[in-house]
């Protein structure tokens, strides 16, 4: 909201260090989001234009004479056609500083000295068009002489001010005025509101059909003429934003910013029957609202209507066909309470929002409706005309039921101790009401307070007035609790070693395209079923994402001049199932360019998976959707599949445009085994015997499962594939795998015979299993 | 056979040690001096023909003839090794002249990094679990229940009108906040509890330079008997000091949410100005940035989990770690975080 520092300075006197306010708004929960600096203006003063005659020597001039209270009058040149004598108008004398950085300086105005200038609204720094066109109008009873910079305020900013949902009484001058008065312990300059009644016949009707309007006050307001408003009223809100538009209109966004309560005034003699009925629009109803829009209504907004139709959109906007015009004379003034949800929706089903519909979302306090009719009928009266008294429908205002606030409750919250007094005299300057009780208090909200319902609000209240600053810092002791950080831990050993092994962890966004799990099925990889948001804000984000693998993939396309590359990404996928959509934990990583990046990648994931799961995983042939169903090991660590690794899809290549020998790993983090404590192995004190063993298999036979058979040999401490042969001298289908075997013996130094049985053992266990001919054996054979 | 006499024997001896010495004193490395060893000390040098002379001498001089031999081949096997020594010394002496390019650059490390979202989660989480918290994480598609009844807001509050938060079904929806595991963690445990929640959250914003449709936050929740607002400062200075610096400092602003009463959002000094403002463009010249909000569990929210809000208390925090991420590393643009620039993780790990 704009709050014009020169506004609240009606109210209570505050500092004329602005800082100091801002400040003190922003302890206060009030937050400044903006300082908005007004241009710097001197010397311009009320001036009365005593004479206005024709220039000499310009037809497009006149000479003004103008008495600005001093003994000598002023000389003043024009091209401005609104002048009148007897008007009070802005005079800016010579050395005036004006909006824009002009400089008033003495000068000859074809021919005649001209001793100053008199001022447009937008050579004060108001904006032009919200004013009469030439020079401005001040009121007839303002002093020639006065210092207008100074009786308007027009240096002091424009504060915007951020004002929480729960506070739509502060969206208001009284309001900020109220909470900064309790804070530096000023007094509050209430505006009047008291008016003399008029007697009349009662003939204004409201029927009130609909439960969510809450109260409707209303009174009708006679003998009126619809001119400019004051000079004072339009400079007021032209700064706080708002537009000046007659005498009455005005008054009505006045009050609104003023005390926080909109208000609508009828032009009285254009209510069909007198009567207003506040009912449920119907469906498909059409009506003009006042800014000239066709508006189609349905039954989520409520209407005022007149025994014509509806006349005007409550809580949102007035109708053109009962809007004050020039000759309105008589006016209803409409102070009304809306259920806030309701007057929301409306809003948002007519994309609809205005100043009156925003702070009536907020559910308004009952009472502000009467107070706003005061207000309003009070500024009316001063305009001329003649008040009925006020009625009103709906319910009535209850008494505010009184909360109780124990003893220490405040210290309890707060960590510190607030005195009683401290705490009387808190809650009295804010506005409640406090009796002390045997033990506490029994406090009353003020009836602009609708957000005040148990002891907890109370101590919100007296922390912000005594100072949030009170809250001394101080490191509590936890409590032993049973909760773990279990998932935690292990998501963070996972990330950081992968890190630690070269991969740059991703974050990429969970939400995507329909595009991408159509990509995949259209080139036959299985996706199951996307989990879909019913309302994306665009079709780029329709979908929960189904696998971490596009995003790297993509990346790694985009970021093709950096190979090897090496990426991973840790976080949640989701796919569609019955009854629930279903959310798991997965890691993938992405390996491109360098020599063997399945080699590398697999070596990674397996060391990674040893740290995380204390235990090796086992690496066998299986297939993975996004993986080359030829090229893809899962690993399993006990009975689980605790991931897989593998090139990735050649069509998945094709797709996303990155090398076919690109390596991909995905591990299912809820799968891994909980932590394994490995057993030490005391070293062997005997020596071991290494030997090298070349054997010709099939093609298809797994040098995993060559290593694992070799591996069952009681004395073989260790065994590894390390070369691959093909070619002429093995024979078509076959192959030469070579490995070295390590023995060793726990409790003797093994001979070489020893050795030479073990050998021989193996050697028999992988012809048998294998049909695997030692190399040397084949080529004596 | 002619026979020799001792003397003559002695002679041989002296002018071979003095031939080898010479040697010995010309060889410059290690080659040099075994060729100079194979010619003299060899199986066929110099001295072995010296050693056959014994048989020409009378058999009473013979065992002192070999003595003198030995003594001379002992004496020579000791010049040789000190000679080596010194060949070696002076090789390592000349070796402290060599240089190489120091600059010349080397083969890649294969480091990787941790994104700087994880890396302040897991920063956070260092210092309250060394203050006796658990760190625990929830799902991200939550119930409506969860999400907003739970936690006091209300079914006509405006973030439930569908326009902030994506929905899977009218009960579902992707979480809008890491709240939602303060009440699954408060049902399961009862009090005292202490806990801290790093984790992504969604809410429907049109992603620009400082909004992101997807973000995470780090929760924290403390419930207790005799717990109050101090210690949520006290917490919240610690935690920010573990992340800014031994200098930071925080303060309260009196807010308004739903969940807690008293509200306030948290400020942590500036990190880049230490609090001077002026020109500062990290904190916008205020000298204090925001950093997220905070407040004492609402009463309503501790009686939906099963507490008794007289007996217990507490509070309850959430930071967006991509907000404290771009203070901390001076990044002004929240898209960065998605985006995985190579450069983006490694360059600020």
């Amino acid at each position: 909201m704009k709050v014009p520092i020169a506004w609240l300075r009606d109210y209570v006197a505050l500092p004329e260090d602005n800082d100091e306010i801002v400040a003190r708004l922003t302890a206060l929960g009030f937050p400044v989001d903006e300082v908005i600096e007004r241009p710097q203006l001197t010397n311009v003063v009320a001036g009365r234009i005593a004479k206005v005659a024709p220039h000499p020597n310009a037809d497009r001039l006149v000479l003004c004479t103008i008495d600005t209270g001093e003994s000598e009058q002023l000389h003043i040149a024009t091209a401005a056609t609104n002048v009148a004598e007897g008007q009070i108008v802005p005079v800016a004398r010579i050395g005036a500083q004006l909006a824009g950085g002009l400089t008033i300086a003495p000068r000859k105005m074809r021919g005649v000295d001209s001793q100053g200038m008199l001022c447009s609204a937008e050579e004060l720094g108001l904006p032009g068009e919200w004013f009469e066109d030439g020079i401005m109008q001040l009121d007839y009873a303002m002093d020639p002489g006065t210092d207008v910079v100074e009786r308007f305020r027009l240096t002091d900013p424009v504060l915007e001010v951020d004002v929480t949902p729960n506070r739509p009484d502060a969206l208001s001058m009284i309001g900020l005025a109220r909470e900064l008065a309790a804070s530096f312990g000023t007094e509050l300059h209430e505006p009047g509101m008291l008016v003399k009644y008029e007697d009349g016949p009662e003939d204004a009707r409201v029927t009130i059909e609909t439960l969510d309007c809450k109260r409707f006050v209303f009174q009708r307001i006679h003998g009126l003429r619809v001119r400019p408003a004051h000079a004072w009223m339009r400079v007021r809100l032209a700064l706080a934003g708002q537009r000046p538009i007659n005498n009455v209109v005005d008054v009505s966004n006045f009050v609104m910013l003023e005390m926080g309560q909109p208000l609508h005034f009828f032009d009285f003699e254009k209510v069909a029957g007198g009567h207003l009925i506040v009912r449920d629009a119907r469906d498909g109803e059409s009506f003009t609202t006042l800014d000239d829009q066709d508006r189609t209504l349905d039954s989520r907004m409520i209407v005022i209507a007149d025994e014509e139709g509806p006349t005007s959109l409550a809580g949102i906007m007035g109708g053109l066909r009962s809007e004050v015009s020039e000759t309105t004379t008589d006016v209803l003034v409409e102070a009304a309470n809306w259920t806030g949800p309701r007057i929301r929706r409306a809003s948002l089903a007519l994309k609809l929002r205005t100043e009156a519909s925003g702070r009536f979302e907020k559910s308004l306090p009952l009472a502000l409706a009467d107070i706003g009719a005061a207000r309003a009928a009070r500024l009316l009266e001063q305009e001329g005309g003649g008040v009925r008294m006020p009625r009103s429908g709906g319910r009535g205002v209850p008494d505010p039921t009184p909360v109780k606030l124990r003893a220490g409750e405040v210290e309890r919250l707060l960590g510190f101790a607030v005195s009683d007094d401290e705490i009387e005299r808190g809650l009295t300057a804010l506005g409640f009401g406090v009796r002390r009780t045997d033990d506490g208090f029994s406090v009353t909200a003020p009836y602009w307070r609708n957000d005040i319902a148990m002891a907890a609000d109370l101590v919100e209240e007296i922390a912000r007035v005594v100072g949030y600053d009170r809250v001394q810092a101080e490191t509590p002791t936890v409590a032993p609790q049973d909760l773990e950080s279990a998932e935690f831990d292990r998501e963070t050993q996972l990330a950081t070693t992968m890190a630690g092994l070269g991969y740059t962890e991703a974050i990429s966004l969970s939400l995507q395209p329909a595009a991408v799990a159509n990509a995949w099925r259209s080139n036959g990889i299985a996706v199951d079923d996307v989990v879909e948001i019913v309302n994306p804000l665009s079709e780029d984000q329709r979908f929960m994402r189904f696998s971490l693998a596009p995003a790297l993939l993509e990346f790694a396309a985009r970021d093709r001049a950096v190979r090897p590359y090496r990426a991973f990404e840790l976080g949640h996928v989701f796919t569609d199932a019955r009854p629930d959509p279903h959310e798991t934990v997965q890691l993938t990583a992405l390996h491109a360019g360098g020599e063997s990046a399945f080699g590398r990648l697999k070596s990674d994931v397996l060391a990674l998976v040893r740290r995380v799961t204390g235990a090796g995983a086992h690496v066998e042939r299986g297939t993975f959707p996004s993986l080359h169903p030829g090229k893809t090991a899962a690993l399993r660590v006990g009975e689980r599949i605790v991931g897989y690794v593998g090139v990735v899809d050649p069509r998945l290549a094709h797709v996303y445009d990155v090398a076919d020998t690109t390596a991909l790993a995905t591990l299912f983090v809820e799968a891994f085994p909980p932590r394994s404590v490995p057993h030490y192995v005391a070293p062997s004190k005997f020596p071991p015997l290494d030997r090298d063993l070349a054997v010709v298999v099939p093609l298809d036979v797994l040098a995993g499962d060559l290593v694992d058979a070799a591996k069952s040999e009681p004395l073989v401490r260790s065994a590894t594939v390390f070369d691959e042969y093909r070619g002429p001298q093995v024979g078509e289908g076959k192959k030469s795998l070579a490995l070295r075997i390590v023995l060793q013996s726990s409790d003797a130094t093994l001979t070489d015979d020893d050795a030479d049985a073990a050998m021989a053992r193996i050697i028999a266990t992988l012809r048998e299993r294998f049909g695997a001919v030692p190399r040397g054996a084949a080529s004596t054979a | 056979m002619t026979m020799i006499g001792m003397s003559e024997l002695e002679a041989n001896l002296a002018a071979l040690t003095a031939r080898f010495d010479a040697a010995v004193a010309n060889a410059s490395d290690g080659r040099a001096l075994d060729e100079v060893r194979v010619a003299f000390l060899g199986r066929s040098g110099e001295v072995t023909g010296v050693r056959r002379g014994i048989g020409n001498l009378p058999p009473a001089e013979r065992p002192s003839a070999g003595k003198v031999i030995n003594a001379a081949v002992e004496a020579m096997e000791a010049k040789l090794t000190e000679a080596a020594a010194g060949i070696d010394r002076a090789a390592l002496e000349r070796s402290l002249g060599d240089t190489i390019d120091v600059t010349f650059p080397g083969p890649p490390a294969t480091i990787g990094a941790l994104h700087p979202v994880r890396q302040i989660g897991i920063d956070v989480a260092r210092y309250f679990t060394r203050h006796g918290f658990a760190v625990v994480l929830g799902p991200e598609i939550e119930t409506d229940a969860n999400n907003f009844d739970a936690l006091n807001i209300p079914p006509d509050h405006p973030a439930r009108e569908g326009l902030d938060s994506f929905y899977l079904r009218p009960d579902l929806l992707l979480r809008t906040h890491t709240s939602p595991m303060q009440v699954r963690s408060m049902r399961q445990h009862g009090p005292p509890i202490a806990i801290i929640v790093p984790g992504k959250a969604y809410r429907r914003d049109a992603v620009d330079a400082r909004h992101l449709y997807m973000f995470h936050q780090v929760e924290g929740l403390m419930v207790g008997r005799g717990i109050h607002f101090g210690h949520l400062k006290g917490m919240l200075v610690g935690m920010c000091r573990e992340l800014f610096g031994p200098s930071a400092d925080v303060r309260f602003r009196p807010s308004f949410f739903p969940f807690t009463e008293p509200s306030a959002e948290i400020d942590v000094k500036c990190p880049a100005c230490e609090g001077r403002g002026g020109e500062c463009r990290t904190c916008g010249g205020s000298g204090w940035i925001e950093i997220g909000g905070s407040g004492m569990v609402h009463p309503n929210v501790l009686r939906s989990v099963g507490y008794d809000p007289d007996d217990v208390s507490g509070w309850a925090f959430g930071c967006g770690l991509e907000r404290i991420a771009m203070k901390r590393y001076d990044i002004d643009d929240i898209r960065a975080f998605v985006e995985n620039q190579p450069s983006f993780a490694e360059g600020l790990s």
